[in-house]
């Protein structure tokens, strides 16, 4: 009997499933069980028409034995470990050593690029075992360090090296620079916009998540894009995650250090965006995990694919339950929003008339102000500037996306130094009750948020959000400044009454 | 019914029927008739005397058959609503000035309405800088003492009656629709408050009257008729504030105008009404002291801020930024930071806290415009 360790996907980890092969005399036939789905069904003509251009005819009953029995296995990652299972029980192969081994075959025994390496790397890691997969996903596996790792190119060469014959050799580790990003738009050319950049700059800084409302034209679209050029690049914990994400999606393209920027088109559908389909996909706002999710004209999108991101947005992950169990994604984003004040888009504008009711305008804010923009920490306003203002400004230039970033680079390290011995990154992600322990208010500084707090009438939620934007905006002033009532004031300039 | 004036029950019906105008109860009693004989059969050569159109009349007829005013009261008794006719000694005499006058008014809330009320009216799609200028005319004439008449309605109405609600004054809306259908439905809670707070709501509708255009136009003439004095805050060419407005000056009533721009539409018809007469309202101040009841003063002379005292504690920022919007109008951050070497972070910081003390207010996404002096 052979037996041999392969893997399935789980969400984005890897579960390692035991493949047993035993082959018995009489009539030929393969039979698969162990909750097989299609495609590892399907690898009964792979697996033996690779075999058998690899030199191994089989012959007689071969029973296929996917251990756990209760876990669904999909994909085609079990090709490898099959093949080699049967090779062993036929007595072509002597008994492997123990490792994971995974890969989709071809008919003439050639391995092809399968999804999930990243995740089976990061097992095999953790398992403490080595790793065999395909040449044409080391580009990825490549990035995962503390693993040995062998690149496969086919069948034959993988037995050959395991009969002691012709030895692989190990994987090279690669490391990625964080060099400078990638910046399609730099903060340099949108013209002024001030307080929206400021804005931006605070919901890098903090990772907060952020709300753009302006007429068509203001430069909303333009300001999101250029949040990419102003992220901190990930950590290499963060990288992995992003990989990890990306590999079990089987996305070909290799991420630099840069946090990912996910745009969504308004007639996305829910499974797209949050993950899930007949295959089980990670959607949007996973691929956007550590990065940016993008929703331009927020108002256009249906209500429950907005209802189902309040969970994803509140704990950073997302749970998506079929019958046969229940996966989960990881989904920490900075969700950026994007809409027009109003149906018709001109409300409040300076060069075109609104030509909505009123109460068209109030049912309006009313669908949008439901179901998400409660999670958000930062609402802005983008103002469309007049021929007349546009002239005003003048020609500065703004200031750069690099001195932007460096700042935010800057009040990342303050927050990670002093967040980390409870677990967390940003200001954004700390529980109300953490914050105001670890940065308690002066008295003027508390009689300031009473105050402000009787006025406004802030909710609960939105006396914890002003806290945190605030201890962001104290962290980009520079290291050990104290929150104080100015910090407190812009921050409530941000609150979703004072757009409108 | 217990308590009702004499003939109460012919006037809701009448009202219900359609007729808009209750001078044929003076009519009838000045040709010595009684109402009983349009009751009568074979009336119409009366109706018509009256000069009723004979459609009111069939109307009038079905309603009377089916007892219409009997249950009408019931049900208005059942909901706490007043049932205030022409017959009756509490009908107010300001709205004897009309041409005509409603039959019957349902009421609910505090009644009689003192007189010598302010209507502040104006449109509904309007400017979030008129939306203030109401709001603070509402206040003043709430500290005044005076009612604010208005129609309940979005826009210009909303933000008086918010402003006087605000400084604790009565305010009075006057529905087109019945006194029990909150329309727009968005106001319900400022409904409930005028009530609550010592106000009050009522209609010539029947109850459960739900809006059709034309009812509108029909009711501003009470709303012209209750108040002494009119405000038109800003108003389109066609728009139902110059409907009130042309009712309040046949009347002789004082009309106010707040000027607009001559550029834009929607003060197009509040214009106007200044070319034709108007008073224009160009301080809110002196507005108010005119209701103290002192005569209007000879001149109305320009004045620096010092008259009007900023918060001691404001900034030195702070007061720049009040300064400058008030010299420039509608600013957004940019423009203010041109102006000087403040960082958007200090203006924004600086906005806020003016906006939280009331002396900002954002009158489109990310402008900023200083509120009207206190």
């Amino acid at each position: 009997m052979g037996v041999v360790r392969g893997v399935t996907l789980r969400g984005v980890d890897a579960v390692p499933v035991e493949v047993e092969v035993e082959i018995t005399g009489g009539l030929f036939v393969i039979s698969v069980v162990g909750l097989p789905d299609a495609a590892v069904r399907e690898a009964r003509e792979r697996v033996r028409a690779a075999l058998r251009s690899s030199g191994i005819p089989l012959r007689g009953r071969v029973a296929v034995n996917l251990a756990p029995a209760d876990i669904p296995k999909e994909g085609a990652l079990l090709d490898l470990p099959m093949a080699l299972g049967m090779a062993v029980a036929s007595g072509a192969l002597p008994s492997p050593p123990p490792a994971l081994y995974l890969g989709e075959v071809a008919l003439d025994g050639r391995l092809r690029r399968g999804r999930g390496a990243v995740p089976a790397a990061l097992l095999a890691r953790q398992m403490g075992l080595p790793l065999f997969f395909p040449r044409e996903n080391s580009s990825e596996v490549a990035l995962v360090d503390g693993v040995e790792a062998f690149a496969v190119d086919s069948l034959p060469s993988l037995m050959e090296h395991l009969r002691g014959g012709a030895p692989l050799s190990p994987l090279e580790r690669r490391t990625l620079s964080p060099g400078e990003p990638r910046v399609d738009t730099d903060l340099e050319d949108v013209k002024g916009q001030s307080g929206a950049r400021r804005a931006l700059e605070i919901a890098a800084a903090g990772h907060h998540n952020l709300f753009f409302v302006g007429a068509p034209g203001s430069g909303k679209t333009l300001l999101a894009r250029a949040l990419r050029g102003i992220l901190p690049p990930l950590s290499s914990e963060e990288f992995l995650e992003v990989l990890r994400v990306r590999s079990a999606d089987g996305q070909e393209e290799i991420p630099d250090l840069q946090p990912p920027f996910r745009a969504v088109h308004h007639t996305a559908s829910t499974a797209a965006v949050c993950g899930g389909g007949s295959a089980l996909r990670p959607g949007e706002v996973s691929l956007a995990h550590r990065g940016v999710l993008f929703l331009d004209e927020l108002a256009e999108f249906r209500r429950d694919l907005l209802e189902a991101l309040r969970q994803p947005l509140e704990d950073a992950t997302i749970t998506v339950s079929r019958a046969t169990g229940s996966v989960t994604y990881p989904s920490r984003v900075l969700l950026v929003g994007a809409a027009n004040p109003c149906p018709c888009g001109f409300w409040g504008d300076v060069i075109q008339p609104c030509r909505c009711a009123p109460q068209e305008r109030e049912r309006y804010r009313r669908r949008l102000s439901g179901p998400i923009l409660d999670r958000i920490d930062l609402h802005v306003a983008v103002p469309r500037l007049s021929p007349e203002e546009l002239v005003g400004l003048g020609d500065r230039r703004g200031e750069s996306s690099a001195r932007v970033r460096s700042r935010v680079i800057r009040a990342r390290e303050i927050q990670r130094r002093r967040w980390e011995p409870f677990g967390y990154r940003c200001n954004a992600e700390i529980p109300e009750r953490l914050l105001r322990r670890e940065t308690p208010l002066g008295p003027t500084e508390a009689a300031f948020l009473r105050d402000a707090a009787r006025r406004m009438t802030l909710s609960g939620r939105g006396l914890s959000r002003l806290l945190r934007v605030a201890r962001t905006i104290a962290d980009l002033d520079g290291d050990g400044a104290p929150l104080g009532v100015s910090h407190l004031a812009e921050a409530l300039g941000y609150r979703p009454g004072a757009l409108w | 019914m217990d308590g009702m004036a004499e003939g109460a029950l012919f006037l809701l019906t009448l009202g219900a029927a359609g007729a808009t105008n209750a001078r044929i109860w003076q009519e009838l009693s000045s040709r010595g008739s009684s109402w009983q004989e349009l009751v009568e059969p074979g009336s119409d050569a009366l109706w018509t005397a009256l000069g009723v159109p004979p459609g009111t009349v069939r109307r009038f007829r079905g309603l009377a058959e089916g007892c219409f005013a009997e249950k009408e009261a019931e049900r208005a008794a059942f909901q706490g609503v007043h049932l205030v006719t022409a017959a009756d000694p509490s009908y107010p005499p300001a709205l004897w000035d009309l041409a005509d006058p409603p039959p019957a008014l349902y009421v609910r809330g505090k009644w009689p309405l003192d007189s010598g009320g302010v209507a502040v009216v104006g449109t509904r799609r309007c400017t979030s800088y008129a939306f203030q200028v109401a709001q603070e005319v509402g206040r003043r004439v709430a500290r005044a003492g005076r009612w604010l008449i208005s129609g309940g309605a979005m826009g210009v109405d909303g933000g008086a009656h918010g402003g006087a609600l605000e400084s604790g004054g009565p305010t009075a809306a006057v529905f087109g629709t019945g006194v029990d259908v909150f329309f727009p439905a968005e106001h319900g809670d400022l409904f409930r408050r005028i009530v609550a707070q010592g106000g009050t709501l009522l209609s010539e509708f029947p109850l459960g009257t739900t809006g059709r255009p034309w009812q509108f136009p029909q009711r501003n003439r009470i709303i012209a008729a209750l108040a002494s004095r009119t405000v038109v805050v800003e108003a389109p060419g066609r728009s139902g504030a110059l409907v009130t407005a042309r009712r309040a000056m046949e009347m002789g009533r004082e009309l106010w105008v707040v000027p607009g721009r001559i550029d834009e539409n929607v003060c197009e018809g509040s214009n106007a009404l200044l070319a034709d007469g108007g008073f224009p309202l160009v301080d809110v101040a002196h507005f108010a002291e005119t209701l103290g009841g002192q005569p209007l003063q000879g001149t109305l002379g320009l004045y620096g801020d010092e008259k009007y005292d900023l918060p001691s504690d404001l900034g030195d920022l702070e007061r720049k930024i009040l300064a400058q919007l008030r010299d420039r109008g509608d600013q957004t951050i940019d423009n203010l930071a041109t102006g000087g070497t403040m960082s958007s972070a200090h203006i924004s910081s600086a906005l806020a806290l003016l906006n939280v003390r009331g002396l900002v207010y954002p009158s489109g996404p990310g402008r900023w415009r200083a509120s009207l002096k206190k």
